[in-house]
């Protein structure tokens, strides 16, 4: 797959595998076979020994909310455009997203589809998994336990 | 290391500039900042150019469109960028060269021309200046980055909305006060509070704006600066540091530890502490930012930043003054001319030139640029003599 299903900027990457991972419905981390030290997102190259030599692993996807948000003016990318019907509107009703602490302090970030901002508390439990979206484009999201 | 000085000010009118290009803008803070300096452009040496997006200009080379159009050529001029940091890279820049002594005199341009671009386009461009790769696939956009920011805040200390909206509403009265500011009208509590949700909780006041602008400043070594100026003010202590691309990979998300880190940088490089600034110049683009800018700089305990706007100790005649030119909240966020920007109105304030929003006697100032969410930072201390 295409990296680019997941990143929608670049395509050439040496992780580009991330997306097929996420399309078979894992999250994955690199770890560093020299030094340990663990990655995500994932790297080919660790900053800490400066190593190339990297393992792939499954990252457990539970995890604590560190913080969140609901973007309401979205990027140019994700914009919604005025209905060409006339006398029509469209209503627009954004996903909030969040950042996730798992696993040795790494931190995950992902969309909190269906979920009310006002229940939405910094320190709750959730899970971070994969989703295919409709269109075939992979993502994270992230649900409460 | 040669001592550095700013002998010349230039600051063209922040705002929606349709009127201008980019080397448009330029050439009115270049024309005011030798005509404050009193030297001819002959006289300069060199010359160090802020701009921060490429694809804000439509241009590889934005810096020669710069150099062509004040007709600086063939003396030596180069672009810096460090995001919303530009311009006191660019600053930075200019001050390596002098103290180098490389050059005696250089000229620093800041500049951003933002609104040849839609809104949107603009929002996403700025997007990017987080993770492209890892962030943006999840619709980050600048507010929303603050916004995380400002929720992981009032989880841990309790700051409010309505102390938030206090920041805007003392930026918003400063900037009234500021002929060259985007926006020049106060506004009321209640109007920050109401106004609609960009990234929650961050409402449409809580924001700096979308601006056009240049501004310049003339720099110059010790003796050369005496000779040129009555009124030079010394470039006491320069900071600069970095922290991680992603927000996901900090220590902490309630404080900016760049921030902290090239503060402390220059204090030692200046000998001085924060009880010793009189005034200051912080990276407002968000209420929350300067929020924590506050407690980064020393200025209060950590937390307590919300407090601290709350008592008004960051108005003039309160312990620390801070922002009193409207800052990016106010004045506009031309990204790489705000730096500058903050370089010339603390030269201001220390030459006494500040009019109604002249902090009395002061002789020690500081600005605090932040790149991004803190990716890079610039603390810069200022002193009279």
């Amino acid at each position: 797959m295409d990296f680019k299903n997941f990143s929608l900027a670049i395509s050439q990457t040496k992780v580009a595998r991330f997306a097929d991972d996420l399309a078979a419905g894992k999250i994955m981390s690199t770890i560093c076979s020299k030094c340990g030290k663990k990655y995500y997102p994932p790297q080919a190259d660790c900053s800490e020994c400066l190593s190339s030599d990297m393992e792939w692993k499954e990252l457990k996807g539970e995890g604590t909310l560190v913080t969140f948000t609901k973007i309401y003016v979205p990027p140019d990318h994700f914009g919604v455009r005025q209905a060409l019907m006339p006398f029509s509107s469209i209503q627009f009703e954004p996903c909030p997203i969040g950042l996730l602490a798992v696993e040795s302090g790494l931190k995950v970030m992902g969309w909190m589809p269906k979920l009310d901002l006002k229940k939405i508390k910094v320190g709750m439990k959730m899970k971070a998994s994969p989703q295919i979206l409709p269109d075939g484009k992979v993502t994270i999201i992230l649900e409460p336990i | 290391m040669r001592k550095v000085a700013v002998v010349g000010i230039g600051h063209g009118r922040f705002g929606v500039r349709s009127d201008a290009s980019l080397r448009e803008l330029v050439f009115e803070a270049v024309k005011a900042c030798l005509d404050d300096a009193g030297v001819p452009l002959k006289e300069v040496d060199s010359m160090v150019t802020g701009i921060a997006g490429d694809e804000f200009s439509i241009a590889l080379q934005p810096s020669a469109q710069v150099h062509d159009y004040i007709g600086f050529h063939p003396k030596p001029n180069f672009r810096v960028e460090g995001a919303c940091a530009t311009g006191s890279m660019a600053l930075r820049t200019g001050w390596m060269n002098v103290a180098s002594g490389l050059a005696d005199v250089v000229l620093v341009v800041g500049v951003e021309k933002m609104t040849e671009v839609a809104t949107s386009v603009a929002t996403d461009i700025m997007g990017r200046g987080g993770d492209a790769t890892w962030e943006y696939p999840f619709g980050t956009t600048f507010p929303g980055y603050y916004a995380m920011i400002a929720n992981a805040h009032m989880a841990e200390f309790g700051t409010t909305e309505e102390q938030l909206a206090m920041v805007a509403v003392k930026n918003h009265y400063y900037g009234s006060l500021n002929p060259y500011a985007h926006m020049q009208k106060p506004i009321t509590l209640e109007k920050a509070l109401t106004s609609f949700t960009v990234a929650h909780p961050l409402k449409l006041f809580d924001c700096s704006l979308i601006t056009d602008g240049a501004a310049a400043v003339l720099l110059a070594s010790g003796e050369k600066a005496k000779a040129l100026s009555k009124k030079p003010v010394w470039i006491a202590g320069l900071g600069l540091a970095t922290d991680t691309m992603r927000i996901g990979d900090r220590k902490t998300l309630t404080s900016i530890l760049s921030a902290r880190e090239a503060a402390k940088t220059a204090y030692k490089m200046a000998g001085v502490g924060p009880s010793d600034i009189q005034v200051a110049t912080v990276h407002d683009c968000f209420t929350i930012a300067e929020i924590l800018a506050y407690e980064d700089l020393g200025f209060c305990e950590k937390g307590e930043g919300g407090k601290l706007i709350q008592a008004k100790e960051t108005y003039v005649g309160g312990k620390i003054p801070v922002n009193v030119d409207g800052g990016l909240k106010s004045k506009g966020h031309p990204l790489g001319a705000t730096g500058v920007s903050m370089a010339i109105e603390i030269t201001k304030q220390l030459r006494g030139e500040a009019g109604e929003r002249q902090v009395k006697n002061a002789e020690v100032g500081l600005s605090h640029n932040v790149g991004g969410t803190g990716q890079v930072v610039a603390v810069h201390i200022f002193r009279r003599e």
